[in-house]
This record gives structure tokens, C-alpha cells and sequence, in this order.
């Protein structure tokens, strides 16, 4: 077991380092690429195959931020407290996490709209997102080799807690960035798809939610005398389960409201994944407040 | 009236037992004890019972009723 957990240390760390170095390697290659590409020059075989690193990169980085995951859900399993560094260190791993895939979009678009000789201002968003990702990177890393140490863990826990509130945490960062995306919509509902931008997107931004929610499905299977939740938790959930029905019943009938002479519109593509992020936002922000301040525990 | 108990000096009477201890014996969640113990949370009788139990003592002696209202942090 020991070998394994040592392993996966390892790996992270190797894996972390990997894709920081490929970070960097994707901003010159950037470099190389965009003056190019914004002035519809010719980009030789030879330059568009270095874009085949950035991916390599990405991909690594996709890895890296899953198995990143892993380690710090074993190791608030048995932390003494949920530290404001793990809490920021989820936020910022699954925002990097999603950005991959907008990343590969961004790349995308980039590429077909120079074949088609139109302008690519995606370039000002990659920039500000990939720094970001290599920063938290970085500090995933950093954690890995520094902070997340067997000291400051207890020798026994019979009844997770730290889990579960890393999984309310990771529920309000991918109902947020899902009620933003569902919302933008509204703005653009003529560019909207409802395979790409509602069902792609809608299911890529809810992985990270369920990725979570199954590991603490598969810690609960492995506890002796299993009880799916304990007192506490159960009357938080509830709770956040009445504040819940109580805002999104509110919120639909608003939207209901505002959309009633146009409900064959956009709004008819997006009213379900603006429901399930409202419910999903709510009901973690919702777990987490009703659970108490949890770094003052 | 509120539910005050003596929690804290048991688990300190007791070999200073840490939370997490004392959520291990009783089949609860740490942050569940930290809430019983700061008054945020009225325990059901099967715990209040169980923790009784674990510190081989009477329930009055470690719950009782108290016409104070919780002091808010």
C-alpha cells in the first residue's frame, strides 16, 4: 500500500513537472506561431506539427490535475481540518482542469479561422488561461512535494467529513462556471449550439462534480459499519434541500416570466442546464454554509 | 431554553481526547462533535446516549437544559 501511495507521489510529481515544462514550451511555440498566423503568413508543416507538443502537454496536464485529485482527496480523508490552501488548491485545480478542454476549443477555433483568413482574437484569451493553468500547476506541485504531508493528518478517521466538504466545493465552482456558460446564451443566442455549447459543455463542466462525488461514493462503500451520512450531515442536506427548491422555484419562475413571449427560443435549449447548475450550485453552497465554518472546527 | 453540555471538560477529564477521538467511538463525524460541543447542534438521544456511555457517565451530568442563549462568535 505503501509502494502504491509512494507511486502515485512519484508520478504526480513527475507528471506535474512534465507539463509545467510543456507550459512553457506552448508559450514559445505561441510566440513562434502567432505573429505568423495573424498576418496569414504561411505556417510551414514543420511549425504546425510543434503544435502536436502542446497537446502532448495538455494531455499531460489533464492527468497530472486527475491524479493531483486523488492525492489530495486521500489526503483530507484523514486531515485534521479542511485548510483555506486545499480549498484554494481544489478551486484552482478543477478551474485548470476545465480550461483544458476550452483550451483544445480555443486551439481550434484559432486554426480554422486562419485557414479561412479571418482575424483570431481567441489568442487573447489562451494566453491569460494557460498562465493561469501553469500556475496552478505550479502550486499543485509545489503541494505535492511540500504540504501534504502524514503529520498534520489524524491516525484514524471512521467517518469522513473532509470529503464531503470537498465535494460541495467542487459542486459551487462547477455550478458557477456552469450557470455562467448557460447564461452566456442570452447574450450570444444566435452563435448557441445545443450539441456543442448546452450538451458537450454541460457534461464536461458536471465530470469534475461527478468524479468527486464517486470517490466519496467509493470511500463510503470501503467504511466498517457504512451509514451514508451521520446526523449533522443529514440535517444540513436538508437544509440546503428546502433553500434550494425554495430559490430555483423562484429563479425558473423568473426566467418563465422573462422569457414568455420568446419560449421557443434560446431559452428552450437552455433552461434544463441552467436548472441543473442552479440546483447544483445551491445545494453545495448550501451543505457548506449549513455544515459551519469549517476552519474555525 | 437551550441545550448546554460539558463536553469539552469531559474530553479534557478523559486524557484530553481529541475530537476526532471522541467521533471515532461514537460513529459520528468530527465536525459533528465540534458542533455539539460549541451548542450548534442538538445531538439525538442515541448520541447524547453514546457519548454518555463512552465517558461512563450520567446524561444530566454532561447535557442539561440552560435558559442562556448561545453566545454568537
Amino acid at each position: 500500500m505503501k509502494k502504491l501511495e509512494n507511486l502515485l507521489k512519484y508520478t504526480t510529481i513527475a507528471l506535474g513537472f512534465a507539463s509545467s515544462t510543456l507550459f512553457i514550451i506552448s508559450y514559445f511555440i505561441f510566440n513562434k506561431l502567432r505573429p505568423k498566423m495573424v498576418r496569414f503568413g504561411v505556417v510551414s508543416p514543420a511549425e504546425e506539427s510543434l503544435l502536436n507538443l502542446v497537446g502532448v502537454g495538455l494531455l499531460l496536464f489533464l492527468v497530472f490535475c486527475l491524479l493531483s485529485f486523488l492525492r489530495i482527496a486521500k489526503y483530507l480523508k484523514k486531515a485534521r481540518k479542511v485548510s483555506f490552501f486545499s480549498v484554494v488548491l481544489i478551486i484552482a485545480g478543477v478551474l485548470s482542469l476545465l480550461f483544458v478542454f476550452s483550451d483544445i476549443a480555443l486551439l481550434n477555433d484559432i486554426g480554422k479561422q486562419y485557414k479561412h483568413g479571418l482575424a483570431q482574437p481567441e489568442w487573447l484569451i489562451l494566453y491569460p488561461i494557460m498562465a493561469f493553468q501553469f500556475m496552478t500547476g505550479l502550486a499543485l506541485t509545489f503541494s505535492h512535494l511540500f504540504k501534504l504531508k502524514e503529520k498534520d493528518q489524524t491516525k484514524h478517521v471512521a467517518r469522513d467529513s473532509n470529503i464531503f466538504l470537498a465535494v460541495q466545493y467542487v459542486g459551487i465552482v462547477c455550478g458557477l462556471m456552469g450557470l455562467f456558460l448557460s447564461s452566456l446564451g442570452f447574450l450570444f443566442p444566435s452563435a448557441w449550439s445545443l450539441t456543442i455549447h448546452t450538451t458537450i459543455s454541460s457534461i464536461t463542466l458536471l465530470t469534475p462534480y461527478v468524479l468527486a462525488v464517486a470517490y466519496w461514493f467509493i470511500t463510503k462503500l470501503q467504511e466498517k459499519n457504512r451509514r451514508w451520512y451521520d446526523e449533522k450531515q443529514m440535517q444540513d442536506i436538508g437544509k440546503s434541500a428546502f433553500l434550494t427548491l425554495i430559490v430555483s422555484v423562484v429563479f425558473m419562475t423568473g426566467l418563465f416570466i422573462a422569457n414568455y413571449k420568446n419560449l421557443g427560443g434560446v431559452v428552450s435549449i437552455l433552461w434544463l442546464p441552467l436548472y441543473i447548475f442552479l440546483l447544483l450550485f445551491l445545494f453545495s453552497l448550501g451543505n457548506l454554509y449549513f455544515s459551519g465554518d469549517v476552519n474555525k472546527a | 431554553m437551550k441545550l448546554g453540555n460539558h463536553l469539552r471538560k469531559y474530553r479534557f477529564e478523559h486524557n484530553e481526547i481529541s475530537q476526532q477521538d471522541l467521533a471515532n467511538e461514537v460513529g459520528v463525524t468530527r465536525l459533528t462533535i465540534h458542533s455539539v460541543e460549541t451548542g450548534k447542534f442538538v445531538p439525538s438521544t442515541l448520541l447524547a446516549l453514546k457519548i454518555a456511555r463512552f465517558f461512563k457517565a450520567k446524561l444530566e451530568d454532561i447535557f442539561y437544559l440552560t435558559n442562556k442563549e448561545r453566545k454568537k462568535k
